[in-house]
């Protein structure tokens, strides 16, 4: 098994109308063995940007300090929130930094930008950006989740819908691969609230 | 490209069988009387070849299977994933194969393997059934497949197996790997989830238990080990072996054990309202 799939993971974000919606597993192992069922993968950066990290569990957390730390310093020279088409450049700007000895990680970025305008991207971990509209995927369940998603996905869903699309999504790609799982964690962001909701899915 | 036949000698394990209808070449019970034959490749590095492919079935034992003897048989319990390295390729798969009416074997390793060898030792216990006009014990049973893995020892199969019956001197079981070794014992998991199994497994055994404790005590052992481990999962199946054959008792699925065992606690609507008042 390759790094990547040293601690397992899934993490998944979806585009709906005037909100998006990201949601990731919850269980850390190391290789075949689950050490806990309540791993944070997704972070907030501020109250409309959620940065989900799948990838080697201490890159997540070490990547997120320091992302965190950069939006934080952002946010006093520029008395303002970081737009997520900024702070997708910032992301891959600093995993260039170590090309070669990179942050084992791929992060999915998911934010609400100018007049509320949805965006989602992922990147390699090397920081190479892809930009969709509809939905973007990372960790080992990544090609499940592809597949679920093109068949689940529809655009400009309501905020309800979207949770209950990415749900499933996410609850029927992690029940097809060993490394992730155990729970799901799911954030739905529009305008004016945050919705944290936690699943119940397999353990197993 | 052609292939060569290999025969494996293989004359000191045969059974005594009468010899009448038996010398001349009969296609029913040729290719059952002796080791099964399988043609190699003709390739330029064999041993490479050979190498690549155990490698190939290597990401095996995927699994948790176990069983022990108590006062009333022997328990056998299994999940039901098959993984391919992360994959799950499947949450169905039927890990405790039935032998015959009083015999079953587990798997654990290459499907492919343990269910052909088990089907094997399911004909030539039946042969020796009809030769010998009296059931086969466990005991010879286990030491028939041990001694076929034996001879194909290095050649990578994957086989962790352990058969449990009810033979005239009680219950039996033996666990046989591909290693050809052959052990007697009381309490057996097989896999990569059998230390977590073990775990539950031991704590909580005693001889003294009525079926409804000891197959709870499996389907529990067997829960435990599939939340661990991420290779094993689907449905924990817990089967009894007693004097007059085996009888499958559950299959649970084992998303849904984990609410029945540890059901979640719905969060207090109070707290919410508390943090509204104080603002």
């Amino acid at each position: 098994m390759s790094i990547f799939e040293y601690n397992g993971s899934a993490v998944v974000a979806m585009v709906g109308k005037n909100c998006f919606a990201i949601a990731s597993d919850r269980r850390l192992g190391v290789q075949l063995q689950t050490i806990a069922t309540d791993f944070q993968r997704i972070s907030k950066i501020h109250d409309h940007l959620f940065i989900g990290l799948s990838g080697v569990a201490t890159d997540v957390q070490t990547l997120y300090q320091r992302l965190v730390f950069r939006h934080k310093l952002y946010q006093l020279r520029e008395e303002r929130d970081m737009k997520p088409e900024t702070f997708a450049c910032l992301v891959s700007a600093i995993l260039y930094e170590k090309r070669f000895g990179p942050y084992l990680c791929q992060p999915v970025i998911a934010g609400l930008g100018e007049d509320d305008k949805p965006f989602i991207c992922t990147m390699d971990s090397i920081g190479a950006k892809e930009l969709a509209k509809d939905f973007v995927v990372s960790g080992t369940a990544s090609e499940s989740l592809y597949g679920a998603c093109e068949a689940m996905y529809k655009p400009d869903l309501e905020a309800d819908e979207l949770f209950e699309t990415i749900s499933q999504a996410l609850l029927s790609s992690v029940d097809r691969d060993c490394l992730s799982g155990w729970g799901g964690h799911v954030y739905v962001v529009t305008p004016n609230e945050i919705k944290e909701r936690i699943l119940k899915g397999r353990m197993d | 490209m052609g292939f060569k036949k290999m025969k494996l000698d293989t004359s000191g394990f045969e059974t005594s069988m009468p010899t009448i209808g038996f010398g001349s070449s009969n296609d029913m019970l040729d290719g059952f009387s002796t080791v099964p034959s399988f043609d190699l490749p003709r390739t330029t590095d064999f041993d490479g070849f050979q190498k690549e492919a155990v490698q190939m079935v290597k990401p095996a034992k995927g699994t948790t299977t176990l069983a022990f003897i108590f006062k009333e048989g022997v328990m056998v319990a299994a999940d039901s994933r098959a993984s391919m390295g992360g994959y799950i390729s499947s949450q169905s798969v039927k890990k405790i194969i039935e032998i015959n009416p009083y015999m079953l074997g587990t798997m654990a390793g290459g499907a492919a393997d343990c269910q052909f060898w088990h089907r094997n030792l399911g004909i030539k216990c039946r042969l020796h059934e009809l030769a010998n006009k009296r059931r086969i014990s466990v005991s010879g049973a286990s030491k028939l497949l041990a001694n076929m893995l034996y001879s194909y020892r290095g050649m990578g199969l994957s086989v962790g197996t352990m058969i449990a019956g009810w033979d005239e001197t009680g219950p039996g079981l033996y666990y046989v790997d591909n290693e050809g070794g052959r052990l007697k014992g009381d309490r057996f998991s097989v896999g990569s989830g059998s230390p977590y199994a073990y775990g539950v497994l031991d704590s909580g055994y005693k001889f003294d238990m009525s079926v409804e404790e000891a197959s709870e005590l499996a389907r529990r052992s067997i829960y435990h080990a599939t939340f661990r481990d991420g290779a094993s999962g689907g449905v924990a199946s817990v089967y009894h072996v007693g004097p007059n054959g085996w009888k499958k008792l559950s299959g649970d699925d084992v998303g849904e054990l984990h609410y029945h065992y540890y059901p979640v606690e719905t969060a207090t609507a109070e707290q919410v309202m508390e943090e509204a008042a104080a603002e």
